[in-house]
């Protein structure tokens, strides 16, 4: 076994000199590790060079009118510790929490997370729902993708062997919104499925998303489009549930059964509406 | 300036370590530490978490050349230190213990949080603090009242 060289640079240029020099397959781009140390134990990745971003100075994040632009490395919990992302963007804040467990969100980074696109992540659908763009920056300058784009499948993104994910933006453009998950425990356990829904009333229009599905999260526009206004009727919530939980997505698997999954999407789309919607003098 | 890190006030080179090594198997075998515990080692139990200055860690999820410069404070430094003393006589004065293996995670964890926000932290915030960390013998009745001793404890 050859030993694993662990390289930290303090810069972007030096990050991303690191990568261009590497062979495309010998390295691996650590964030937070809480997902990557798991896979290189188990030999399912197999690398000669670690480059760590911890010492880039892309950890913070600032909010402006439009919304929130995180840098990809910062710590889940530190936009945990962010008193006004519960109010600005819901449910983004309850899928931060969803992550395994407060010791576990210390390390956690949304960059990381994005790239190592688990089908089962919880910020991934959310992040779908709330139409973010993943900044990626290379040796040919700066891109910009949406979440969608950016996501192909399981473990499989866009993101080319030379780039790296610098940031995410999120527009404020859905102000009402919720994340629900379910699983087995709710902390430190992975969710049997996850539902977004968000509310733009830019547009008058929902959209719905689905986490915990083979091969990545997706939305679920057909779903969605049964619900109409800021507040949707009964009838326009079940229906949306009902053609949430036909999705073709909620298959068996180690964590859930389908009947289980399809039973617990429409369960959690209706739960997730009434969340979402403000309520009269209650709290948002 | 050679590469180090501090475990529990002694500096430790760097420069043998290889890059992928948790800075659990530095401690528990390169070092000798064994009262950090490893359970699960995938970030679910808490039974590794030791202190990076002055704040919880899930040592299995570390890898130790990244700590470089940092400050390790392990379960058998945690006396050392006067909130880590009293989270100790908490744990031993409820009976919080009961086969032990994942007393050190509960006892650095908790010392962390204590540092972090005092005792002005509502008892019920700092067990949701500790929603990481697993114990499989005491239906955790006895942690959670360690865990409110510790709180008052605090000067």
């Amino acid at each position: 076994m050859t030993p694993v060289d662990l390289v930290v640079p303090a810069t972007e240029a030096e990050a991303l000199a690191e990568l261009a020099r590497a062979v495309p397959g010998t390295v691996a781009i650590l964030a937070g590790g809480t997902d990557l140390l798991l896979d290189l134990d188990d030999r399912r990745l197999d690398p000669r060079r670690l480059i760590s971003l911890r010492r880039l100075p892309w950890a913070r994040h600032r909010w402006d009118a439009g919304g929130l632009t995180l840098g990809s490395t910062e710590p889940l919990s530190s936009l945990e510790a962010d008193e006004e992302l519960p109010q600005r963007l819901p449910a983004f804040a309850q899928a931060i929490a969803a992550v395994g467990s407060p010791a576990l969100r210390r390390q956690a980074t949304v960059g990381g997370n994005l790239g190592r696109a688990a089908p089962a992540s919880d910020l991934t659908p959310v992040l779908l729902a709330l139409d973010a763009e993943v900044e990626l920056v290379g040796p040919t300058g700066v891109r910009r993708l949406l979440l969608d784009r950016f996501l192909r499948g399981s473990r499989d993104t866009a993101l080319g062997h030379e780039e790296l994910i610098r940031s995410v933006r999120i527009p404020e453009t859905r102000p009402s919104s919720a994340y629900l998950w379910q699983r087995v425990r709710p902390a430190n356990d992975i969710s049997q499925i996850g539902v977004t829904v968000a509310y733009s009333p830019g547009d008058g229009r929902w959209r719905l998303s689905l986490g915990g599905v083979p091969p990545r999260p997706v939305l679920v526009p057909e779903s969605a489009g049964e619900l109409h206004g800021p507040r949707p009727g009964e009838e326009e919530v079940t229906a949306a549930a009902e053609r949430l939980s036909k999705h073709p997505g909620l298959v068996a698997d180690l964590r859930a059964s389908d009947e289980h999954r399809r039973r617990l999407a429409s369960t959690l789309c209706s739960r997730a509406v009434a969340r979402a919607v403000p309520r009269p003098g209650g709290r948002p | 300036m050679p590469a180090v890190l501090h475990v529990n006030g002694r500096p430790v080179p760097l420069d043998e370590v290889p890059g992928d090594e948790r800075l659990l198997d530095t401690l528990r075998w390169r070092l000798g530490l064994r009262g950090t515990k490893e359970g699960c080692r995938s970030g679910g139990c808490g039974a590794c978490t030791v202190l990076v200055d002055g704040h919880g860690r899930l040592s299995c999820l570390a890898l130790t050349r990244e700590l470089e410069g940092t400050a390790v404070t392990t379960v058998e430094a945690a006396a050392d230190d006067p909130v880590g003393r009293l989270v100790q006589e908490a744990f031993v004065e409820e009976g919080a213990a009961q086969c032990g293996y994942c007393t050190p995670g509960f006892v650095m964890a908790l010392t962390g949080l204590l540092r972090e926000r005092g005792s002005a932290a509502p008892t019920a915030e700092l067990l949701r603090g500790l929603g990481g960390n697993l114990c499989r013998c005491t239906g955790y009745v006895a942690i959670a009242r360690a865990v409110d001793r510790a709180r008052r404890g605090l000067p």
